[in-house]
């Protein structure tokens, strides 16, 4: 284990050993985060991402497994002052947004001179330094959602865990949240992000996991991940857009996709047709079907 | 030592309705006694001012203190707080500090109130003082046992078995034996129980004592329960 954040083999019980009522929340769950990174955390509701991270936080303890954080076993109080991290629906204490950073701040031991100084430089960065002194119980739920991010960077982390950090934003909001950890990415930060917006996660993460009844169902490279073996996409010129089912015409060419075991039948017929083959690549899926696709596989199993 | 303090103060900060009202009621009864000032003051019913404020204090500190955690759990607010670098014994001193600053203003309050009634009542007013000190030590000890039970009870339900524990040796019968001395609370209980404004009471500063020390004992076994529990479990 050698990554920012270690899950070796962890599993988590809810619920006492008698119990009939037991669940098991993560099964044999095996995971490493690389320092720099957006990693994406994906599944269906109760697959078991915010048991992942309470575990990470040390908010609970495995039934069976280990874990580190930053180097540490998870539940070390020291290295959390090196963690940010944002719970779903965060319940923030009713207080003006820039004490309540302070409050935050100073629990991860921040000096009063430095700690004034990020408390600026967040609410800057989330928009919200012209309401540094309104009570956040007057937020609205999206600018709460900021507060609580900003309490996350107060520290300067070096790896951010966020818990459906989009869930309750709208579109607008959604898409300054996105900028914000694009941007606490390009400064060094490592971001653990579970989501349940699939578009959000292509857009930003490099490498996903799909959690699925507590078992990881598939990691990977975001790229990789949407590129489709059983599918390729042709772009040809020269024949007409009808001899092919779903063709795309656009600019003078055909562009169409075929099973990969149909690939050398459809690259004959265009030359058949007098056409000429311009290129041929893997098909590429949202993750949204890889998503739907792989959970369908792991509910069918 | 910082976050301790912070969490403290925070804690305060969330319970400043029922310290208000407790300071409300610790004025509004004195007043009550003294017959809001227009008659002079009978001795029995300052004692009884004193041992029945004793108890209120007390109590609600109990109260208060076994309701920390799981309003905090209730309203999610525990986890961002425990994200930070702050250890699950830290935060479990910041409730009891919390307590004990509340319970420390009560006191004082009472002090203040007691001695206006014993300057009404023509009493000494030193004795007042020394029931301030237990006042101060039957609160702390009274909220570190009902946190040390509710980190595993519901909160009322730990706040009414510490404050029977502390009775237990009276229900059992034995309380001129060594060991009820040591029992938690005990001493200060009966010591306050005994109160009179006569040279025989005096401040047991033993039975202070041996609450302090056992208030640290009972924090620090809440601590290594506290440390298994999983707080982000929601509690209803």
């Amino acid at each position: 284990m050698t990554g920012i954040l270690d899950y070796s083999n962890v599993t988590k019980d809810y619920g006492p050993p008698w119990s009939r009522r037991r669940v098991r929340a993560l099964d044999s769950f095996t995971l490493s985060l690389e320092r720099g990174e957006i990693f994406g955390f994906l599944g269906p509701n109760g697959a078991g991402k915010t048991t992942a991270i309470h575990l990470a936080l040390g908010f609970m303890r495995p039934s069976s497994g280990t874990g580190r954080l930053l180097g540490k076993p998870f539940g070390d109080a020291a290295t959390r002052a090196r963690v940010g991290f944002l719970a779903e629906n965060a319940a923030l204490y009713h207080r003006p947004a820039a004490k309540l950073l302070r409050f935050y701040g100073a629990l991860n031991g921040l000096r009063p001179e430095r700690l004034r100084l990020r408390c600026r430089e967040v609410l800057q960065q989330v928009e919200l330094e012209m309401e540094a002194h309104r009570n956040v119980a007057r937020f609205s739920r999206g600018m709460q959602q900021r507060i609580g991010l900003a309490q996350a960077l107060i520290n300067d982390p070096e790896l951010l865990i966020l818990d459906e950090p989009t869930s309750a934003l709208d579109p607008l909001a959604r898409v300054t949240m996105r900028e914000l950890l694009l941007e606490a990415n390009r400064a060094g930060k490592t971001i653990f992000l579970s989501s349940h917006l699939l578009s959000e996660i292509e857009l930003i993460c490099h490498r996903v996991a799909i959690l699925n009844k507590g078992r990881i169902i598939k990691v990977g490279n975001t790229a990789e991940l949407l590129v489709s073996r059983d599918r390729c996409e042709i772009v040809a010129r020269g024949v007409p857009a009808n001899s092919f089912e779903q063709a795309q015409l656009g600019d003078g060419r055909v562009k169409f996709s075929v099973a990969a075991q149909q690939q050398r039948n459809a690259l004959e017929k265009v030359w058949a047709l007098g056409g000429e083959v311009i290129s041929v690549n893997p098909a590429h899926r949202t993750l949204e079907e890889v998503f739907v696709e792989l959970t369908n596989q792991g509910a069918g199993a | 030592m910082k976050p301790v303090w912070l969490i403290a103060t925070n804690f305060l900060r969330e319970h400043r309705w029922p310290v208000l009202i407790l300071f409300a009621w610790i004025a509004l009864t004195a007043l009550g006694a003294a017959g809001f000032g227009r008659q002079r003051v009978a001795p029995d019913d300052v004692v009884f001012y004193l041992q029945q404020q004793t108890i209120y204090i007390c109590v609600v500190t109990a109260f208060l203190a076994a309701d920390a955690i799981h309003n905090e759990r209730k309203s999610r607010r525990i986890l961002l707080v425990l994200s930070k670098a702050v250890s699950r014994g830290q935060y479990l001193l910041a409730i009891v500090t919390g307590a004990s600053v509340m319970a420390a203003a009560d006191a004082l309050l009472f002090g203040l109130c007691g001695v206006w009634l014993t300057a009404r009542a023509a009493l000494p007013s030193s004795p007042v003082w020394s029931m301030t000190v237990m006042v101060l030590a039957g609160a702390v000890i009274a909220a570190t046992v009902s946190l040390f039970f509710s980190t595993f009870l519901n909160p009322y339900f730990a706040a009414a078995v510490a404050l029977s524990l502390f009775c237990a040796p009276a229900a059992l019968h034995t309380p001129g034996h060594t060991w009820a001395e040591w029992w938690p609370g005990f001493a200060l209980l009966v010591d306050v129980l005994r109160f009179q404004f006569h040279a025989g009471w005096k401040l047991d500063w033993m039975a202070v004592a041996v609450a302090g020390f056992e208030s640290a004992l009972f924090w620090a076994l809440a601590a290594a329960v506290f440390r298994r529990r999983d707080v982000a479990v929601p509690v209803e």
